[in-house]
């Protein structure tokens, strides 16, 4: 139990960011990462995994695919509510960050977040996934230009504004 | 192999951190659902601990004040036959006393049997009667 309450604040946040991520509403990502400790709880097979944060990433992407199986519906992704808390307050850069998140294409956006903030290697999200190495570390490169393109685009822009 | 670029921009992105999500509701209510069979236990024992000990404090304080009754009876009788007369008996008042009585032997026995509550059955007397009606020789 305090395992996982451990494993839970540890890894908490990124997993909910992840979960946001693939899912595109923050209330059923709340929901698959509930349900995974859930049944990590009853089941106690999280302390069974050799390597327990890309276990429990590989759970809440099973939990978040298979509530969309249901659910049937393709959600738009939720852009409107906070992501991130903004270093120094900088509450323009976490909204622009979230649109840019939002912009990318859902496999690239998915490996951006698992490397980024979810920590894990181009290895562990290969397996997770179910790719190559290669592909994992090619669509994080691509998604870091896209975002990069389009979060400078967006500062020209607000920058051009303010003159 | 990234370029220090992306390297800089990889970090200013991790100065964003995640929101950490609620906490999971189950770990808070499962403690009291497992507890309960254990606590009611706990509850039912201490409760009948403490009608045990109200009944015997009970019947302790009922014991404790029928002998106080029973004592305070008793020393009130004490108290009610030693002081029957009301006022003290002085030299003054006992002359007094003398005076309006006819002889010496029935002042005597007024002052003798007067804290009497109870009178005397018919035919019996007291002990001091008895011995003023006897001749004593001196």
């Amino acid at each position: 139990m305090a395992e996982i309450e451990a494993l839970y604040r540890q890894h908490g946040a990124a997993l909910l960011l992840f979960a946001t991520a693939i899912s595109g509403d923050r209330g059923r990502a709340q929901d698959a990462i509930h349900q995974v400790f859930l049944k990590a709880i009853q089941n106690g097979n999280v302390s069974e995994a050799i390597n327990k944060k890309a276990y429990l990433f590989a759970c809440v992407r099973n939990a978040v695919l298979n509530d969309a199986k249901v659910q049937d519906r393709n959600t738009p992704l939720d852009i409107d509510s906070a992501w991130f808390s903004p270093p120094y307050r900088d509450y323009a850069g976490e909204q622009n960050l979230r649109r840019a998140l939002g912009g990318l294409p859902d496999d690239q956006r998915e490996v951006l977040v698992l490397h980024v903030w979810g920590g894990l290697t181009f290895s562990e999200i290969a397996d997770l996934l179910g790719v190559s190495s290669n592909t994992a570390a090619s669509r994080y490169r691509y998604a870091l230009a896209k975002l990069r393109g389009s979060m400078s685009a967006k500062e020209n822009s607000c920058a051009d504004s303010r003159r | 192999m990234q370029i220090p670029e992306d390297e800089q921009f990889e970090a200013y992105l991790k100065r964003f951190h995640p929101i950490a999500p609620e906490p999971v509701p189950t770990l808070s209510v499962r403690h009291p659902s497992r507890r309960s069979p254990l606590l009611g236990i706990w509850l039912a024992a201490v409760a009948a601990i403490l009608v045990v000990i109200g009944s015997i404090g009970a019947v302790i304080l009922h014991v404790r004040s029928s002998r106080i009754v029973v004592s305070n009876t008793a020393s009130d009788a004490a108290v009610s036959e030693r002081h029957a007369p009301s006022e003290p008996l002085t030299m003054r008042s006992a002359n007094a006393w003398l005076a309006t009585e006819p002889s010496f032997k029935t002042a005597v026995d007024d002052l003798a049997f007067r804290s009497h509550t109870s009178p005397l059955p018919q035919g019996k007397l007291s002990a001091v009667a008895v011995l003023s009606k006897e001749k004593i020789r001196l």
